[in-house]
């Protein structure tokens, strides 16, 4: 089929022309997910950006290699991924003892723009200073905050990500956040918020 | 820091684009193109083998088809013509008055059959 409209194809059937041997659903499928896997795994393993990439393509291997098997109508391919991304982070977090100072390398990188150098500055160290207060925060805290602040989550669906139910997404996300605050709160002019 | 300051970080954050390197990109596409199940297709139809090349391929192609077609005509034409010299071979063979004999195997069944 052709694919000058793919963007209107829903993820689950093209996991179905993928698994039938449609190459170029692959192509659509790595445009749509790959940079928001990228992202959430960098933002929970503290801005490490080679190590995200590595996560990235692991969930993504996970999801051509479930293809065959998918089952429609279970569930979302974009909540699927974030589970994988947040079950392969938690173990590559636990089998390290691994709390380093986030540098300006490991930093997202920020777009190209008609900002200005100095507002593109700020914008940086507060992004810098953002991921490592995240990086403070307890696993499962920092993951509910960045899925629910960050990638916007509803609570229904991060407690799918999760596997665990609302209350307790409401709970951490609400302790998370209060911690974010405490560890940012002598930060506050540094980063420009007068 | 309040909340109206760490809503606004979020947002910031939820506006970084994320870059993904071309490198990256390939090794994902890799792995897609090695883990993809072959294009299925359906198992070709074995043709059925055509009654008239099957006719043809018995009697030894166009030159049998040719021999075949000869000896049928002849056979019509020898029959209606019937030439003088096959003519006085068949009357040796099957001279008049030749009487075949017949067998009654139910000598008595007539009289069943007849009325009255």
């Amino acid at each position: 089929m052709p694919f000058d409209d793919a963007s209107d194809v829903p993820d689950e059937a093209l996991l179905v022309l993928y698994a039938n041997g449609d190459a170029a659903a692959a192509r659509e499928l790595a445009a749509r997910h790959l940079p928001r896997v990228l992202g959430f795994a960098a933002r929970l393993l503290g801005g490490d950006r080679a190590e995200a990439e590595d996560v990235a393509q692991e969930a993504m291997l996970r999801l051509w290699r479930i293809a065959p098997a998918w089952r429609t109508g279970e569930a979302k391919v974009s909540t699927w991924l974030y589970r994988v991304v947040t079950n392969l982070c938690t173990d590559r977090l636990r089998s390290k003892t691994r709390r380093r100072a986030v540098g300006l390398d490991d930093a997202p990188d920020v777009a190209d723009g008609a900002k200005s150098a100095e507002a593109t500055m700020v914008e940086t160290e507060r992004m810098t200073a953002l991921t490592a207060a995240l990086e403070t925060l307890p696993d499962r805290q920092r993951q509910a905050v960045v899925l629910r602040h960050i990638e916007g989550l509803s609570n229904p669906e991060i407690a799918e990500v999760m596997e665990i139910g609302v209350e307790a997404v409401e709970s951490l996300t609400a302790r998370g956040k209060r911690a974010l605050a405490a560890v940012m709160a002598g930060r506050r002019a540094e980063l420009g918020y007068e | 820091m309040q909340d109206t300051d760490l809503e606004d970080l979020f947002a910031t954050a939820r506006q970084q684009p994320v870059t993904v390197s071309p490198d990256l990109m390939a090794r994902v596409l890799a792995d897609a193109d090695s883990w993809q199940p072959a294009a299925a297709t359906l198992p070709s139809r074995a043709r059925k083998p055509r009654l008239f090349a099957g006719f043809m391929a018995a009697i030894g192609g166009v030159g049998g088809l040719a021999g075949l077609s000869s000896a049928a005509i002849a056979g019509v034409w020898i029959g209606f013509a019937q030439p003088i010299a096959l003519s006085s071979v068949t009357d040796a063979f099957l001279a008049g008055g030749t009487a075949a004999e017949t067998v009654d195997i139910l000598p008595s069944f007539d009289d069943f059959l007849s009325e009255g």
